[in-house]
């Protein structure tokens, strides 16, 4: 093939197609997220434009265009027009590296350090944000920007340090690469339970979702870093907020729920088996990929309906005294356990000890934490009347 | 009283078996019947014993004007006349003959004394009209007069429209020929 269509013209088209889809999704995830959120507080949510309220996701981009954009006289002008662009641009870019099928066809792009690209990208969102809370000249934008920074940076050390058990697992920064040796072996939730639970816990601190929503806690700092901003350059923010999510989710699916792939061992829906259905099977397994990348959405809204915020020093408690040594942990037994017991060979096939152990291990937790779950707890304090106090 | 909180085991604490216990909360209530009432299509009926707008009987009313002295905020405005009726046995009674009645309803806090003080068995003057839309285009439309308090069950339940069909202020004397005719025999 021409290398200008290889190398330019067909990674464009692909890129403003995911683009497309991505923020039809993300000005979905808008409706769905108050949606949800009402139904579970025991209202309806937005339910008056159009079915369901569904053209709301229409409505909201058309307010925003067309509401008065109010430039504080007192701004730092330069600054607080770059606020909103910088998160936004990374946030976009990150798609080309995402493979959200099999590629070649449904990645954008195929690089074999994708995982590292995608980090650094994403880290660079913080920059708007503190950049726009300053240039407000608003205490609370500037409150909100700098805990939107010192959150960011703390939860950015053991968000990366949970995707190394990953990398010693797989031997590569290649998402695709991550995901066909998932299928190959099992999801990595289960070898990696607990960097998967540092993983979504970081995840959540970084998009300053909700119970880390301090950056932009209502009851504090009117909307923080976005205070002084109206219009589209708040529709930018969010914009921002929500690719970065999705971009989240993509990640955790990516690395420790296999991707577009629905297989373990080697069987189910492959990559191989997908490219061998064609383009239909490359469809199926985007499609497979959506699911699982809108479940995270989904939880990202369940915990914010659920969990109250943290006080500051508790979140950089959680941050530096457990989730870092429990990632440096993480990585300790990890190690210890591939290099202790690693592949054999029986029956004449290659099996990874330790990583089975390892398995073994995360989907017993995973078991028993479902059982206890299930199982009937006593929610009511026990109540000892007045009158038997003195015999008790 | 002694609460004794149920202990937490090891398994609680390290499965975050509590915040898990929160998620199972929420997840059962999205399911649950939601409380909103779309209102302009869907309405919610009061119970009987709502405390809705005034409803007025010209019929039982004796025009002893208690409820305007029970009035905290004096917004109850009552003219009454002197008349001298002839009795089917000849005899000549006084009677007290209403001219007007009237309520500024856009001041009223509802709180129902006129109704207490109202001396009639069955009160002349009650709130118990379940008509909670009373919100109105004009100031002018919540100065209710002796009419409109008795007819409001006739009025128009949605604000929505100008009212053109409440009954159009009487002259004192139709309200003392319906008493005339009706009320005192």
């Amino acid at each position: 093939m021409n290398p200008w269509m290889l190398y330019l013209v067909w990674p464009l088209i692909k890129f403003l197609i995911a683009f497309v889809i991505v923020q039809v999704i993300v000005a979905a995830m808008n409706w769905i997220e108050r949606r949800v959120l009402g139904l579970i507080q025991a209202r309806l949510g937005p339910n008056r434009v159009g079915p369901w309220g569904l053209l709301q996701i229409v409505a909201d981009p058309i307010k925003f265009l067309l509401k008065e954009d109010i430039v504080p006289s007192s701004a730092e002008k330069i600054a607080y027009f770059l606020g909103p662009m910088l998160p936004l641009v990374p946030a976009f870019i990150v798609f080309c590296l995402i493979p959200f099928g099999p590629p070649p066809t449904f990645a954008v792009t195929h690089t074999n350090v994708g995982l590292l690209l995608i980090l650094a990208l994403t880290s660079t969102g913080v920059y708007g944000i503190i950049l726009g809370g300053w240039a407000s000249n608003n205490k609370y934008s500037l409150m909100g920007g700098l805990r939107s920074a010192a959150q960011m940076v703390s939860y950015e050390v053991p968000f990366g340090l949970s995707i190394v058990g990953v990398l010693m697992l797989c031997g590569s920064l290649d998402l695709v690469h991550i995901i066909n040796y998932q299928a190959h072996h099992v999801w990595n939730v289960f070898p990696q339970l607990i960097a998967a639970f540092i993983f979504f816990v970081s995840m959540n601190a970084e998009n300053n979702r909700t119970p880390f929503d301090l950056p932009e806690a209502e009851s504090e700092l009117v909307a923080g870093y976005h205070t002084e901003y109206s219009a589209m350059k708040f529709a930018f923010f969010m914009l921002a907020e929500y690719s970065a999510m999705l971009v989240n989710c993509c990640l955790m699916v990516s690395l420790f729920l296999g991707g577009w792939t629905l297989a373990i061992g080697g069987y189910g829906l492959t990559t191989a088996t997908l490219k061998s259905m064609g383009f239909m099977g490359g469809l199926l397994g985007t499609v497979i990929f959506v699911v699982k990348v809108m479940t995270f959405m989904m939880i990202y809204i369940w915990f914010r309906a659920t969990f109250p915020r943290f006080r500051f020093d508790q979140l950089m408690d959680l941050g530096w005294k457990w989730m870092i040594p429990l990632a440096l942990i993480n990585i300790f037994v990890t190690g210890i356990v591939v290099l202790a017991a690693p592949e054999m060979i029986i029956n004449g096939s290659v099996v990874p000890v330790g990583e089975t152990i390892l398995a073994v291990a995360g989907a017993a937790t995973v078991a028993l934490t479902l059982f206890l779950i299930m199982k009937p707890r006593a929610h009511a304090p026990k109540v000892i009347h007045a009158s038997r106090v003195s015999e008790a | 009283m002694q609460v004794e909180y149920p202990k937490h085991k090891w398994t609680d604490k390290f499965l975050l078996l509590d915040m898990f216990e929160g998620l199972k909360t929420t997840f059962r209530e999205l399911w649950k019947p939601k409380v909103t009432i779309r209102y302009p299509e869907e309405r919610m009926e009061p119970s009987d014993r709502f405390r809705g707008m005034f409803r007025f009987s010209f019929d039982r009313c004796i025009a002893c004007k208690l409820c305007a002295i029970a009035c905290p905020i004096d917004i109850i405005y009552i003219d009454v006349h002197d008349e001298t009726l002839e009795q089917p046995d000849g005899k000549k009674k006084k009677v007290k003959v209403l001219d007007r009645y009237d309520i500024d309803v856009k001041r009223c806090m509802f709180c129902s004394l006129c109704e207490e003080a109202c001396p009639t068995k069955p009160k002349s003057i009650w709130l118990t009209t379940k008509t909670y839309e009373l919100a109105t285009y004009d100031r002018g439309d919540l100065y209710f007069n002796m009419q409109q308090l008795e007819y409001w069950d006739e009025r128009p339940e949605y604000p929505g429209l100008p009212d053109e069909d409440a009954p159009p202020l009487a002259p004192g004397l139709v309200a003392a020929n319906r008493q005339l005719s009706g009320g005192a025999k």
